[in-house]
């Protein structure tokens, strides 16, 4: 794992969010993770291939994922994660992930991305294919979204 | 093969004629051609086109206008923008519309013509994949089992629906990736993970981190032998998979992607599997 490899998805953050009616970005901590992971939330899975092969791997907690598709549907109320909030953070992951793919490609690394899929649930491991992940946390508005980034070697 | 028909908007009769002529002379079926909104709706619903020319600027009405209508009408037409203007900032618009492709007038024959056959390779590349790849991996599928836990698989109900549906225990997730996206899953109960597991180490127990690193490459060898059939039917695919993501827990729930998917549920001796595929459209790469 590159260390490097996390700008990309720094940057689409920072780009997509604004865009999306998040006004305020933050970037929290970087930290590298085993090769599982345990959630209780939403998870969404992309998979990559091209000069890179490997998993990005989004974790928003239940109720924060309810705010955010809440703002990306112009602040429509959401209270339960029904199947038009689920494809508001399905689509957030992919122009995420494709945004960083764009930024991959500027630094000579080509890679195309999957569809994604979204699951949630209680207690939830993860077990992605490379030995480790570098996870780095950023904030919308203070609502935390973890990136979990594996690629294989 | 899906006879290509084609509808012409145009505010001039004399574009209308000259693209007519073009698609005609190339073996392509104009169907209808309009000028105005109301026009447009009426000729569009009335015909059903495979795909749409479309000029920008028409009387008390646009191109995107136009445009919306005909998605409302069926969203799988195709539009070609054919228009005088041409700047980033409209170009950038189209894209938004899910134009197909931008051709400037004034028209270059072989250039609408080269971009109506991609628009039509694509298509029939989706039909294909439509209609082969569910077969392919349910066979990947059967094969794969048969080989690495030397058991039979038999196919029960199968159904394409958008419903979200809880895990059984254990779900392996593979994206493919290629001319269109899509992605592998496989689910089952945690007995039948290790069941299975054991039968194909050909050891008594296993160890859950072994069950999960047996199973990932299961999914990954099913999902990767699937895609290299589908290639060598039509090198265009071009799939390759993404390695397997393994989630387990409790009351998993998962959603149904935005496109169609195909559903079978398996009976084998070490219970019941769960196989689910299906990919997306993919986007248009005109710039």
């Amino acid at each position: 794992m590159d260390v490097k490899h996390v700008n990309p998805f720094i940057e689409s953050f920072t780009t997509v969010m604004p865009q999306l009616g998040f006004r305020n970005i933050d970037r929290g901590n970087l930290s590298v993770k085993g090769q599982e992971i345990n959630y209780s939330g939403v998870i969404i899975i992309l998979g990559i291939v091209g000069d890179i092969k490997g998993n990005v791997v989004y974790y928003i907690d239940l109720e924060d994922a309810k705010k955010i598709a809440s703002t990306m549907m112009m602040g429509m109320p959401v209270d339960e994660l029904d199947e038009m909030s689920q494809s508001a953070l399905s689509e957030l992951t992919n122009m995420l992930t494709a945004n960083a793919a764009t930024s991959f490609s500027d630094m000579g690394i080509k890679i195309d991305i999957s569809t994604p899929t979204l699951l949630h649930g209680e207690n939830v491991s993860v077990k992605m294919s490379s030995s480790q992940a570098l996870c780095i946390q950023l904030f919308a508005e203070e609502i935390p979204i973890e990136i979990n980034i594996a690629f294989e070697n | 093969m899906v006879e290509t028909r084609i509808v012409i908007v145009d505010d001039s009769s004399f574009s209308i004629e000259f693209i007519k002529d073009i698609l005609e002379k190339n073996g392509l079926k104009v169907v209808g051609s309009a000028g105005t909104l109301e026009e447009v709706k009426k000729v569009v619903k009335e015909t059903r086109p495979t795909l749409v020319t479309m000029d920008m600027t028409l009387p008390g009405t646009d191109g995107f206008e136009c445009i919306r209508a005909i998605g409302e009408i069926d969203e799988n037409i195709k539009v070609i923008v054919i228009s005088s203007m041409m700047d980033d900032e409209i170009v950038k618009k189209a894209k938004k519309h899910n134009v197909s492709s931008y051709i400037q007038k004034p028209i270059d024959p072989d250039e609408l013509i080269t971009a109506i056959n991609g628009i039509i390779a694509v298509e029939e590349l989706y039909q294909l994949l439509q209609e082969e790849y569910f077969i392919i991996f349910k066979e990947a599928l059967l094969d794969g089992f048969n080989r690495m836990t030397k058991t039979l698989i038999t196919y029960k109900e199968e159904y394409s629906d958008t419903k979200e549906y809880q895990s059984e225990g254990m779900t392996i997730i593979i994206g493919i990736i290629g001319n269109f996206s899509g992605r592998m899953l496989l689910d089952f109960s945690k007995d039948v993970a290790k069941k299975m597991a054991s039968a194909i180490l050909r050891k008594e127990s296993v160890t859950k981190d072994e069950a999960v690193a047996v199973l990932g490459e299961f999914a990954n060898i099913v999902s990767g032998n699937a895609c290299s059939i589908l290639n060598q039917k039509n090198k265009a695919f071009g799939f390759r998979v993404a390695p397997p993501t393994i989630l387990h827990g409790d009351s998993v729930l998962i959603s149904p992607p935005s496109f169609p998917t195909k559903t079978v549920i398996a009976d084998t001796v070490f219970g019941k599997l769960l196989l689910n595929v299906g990919f997306q459209r993919g986007e248009e790469k005109w710039m």
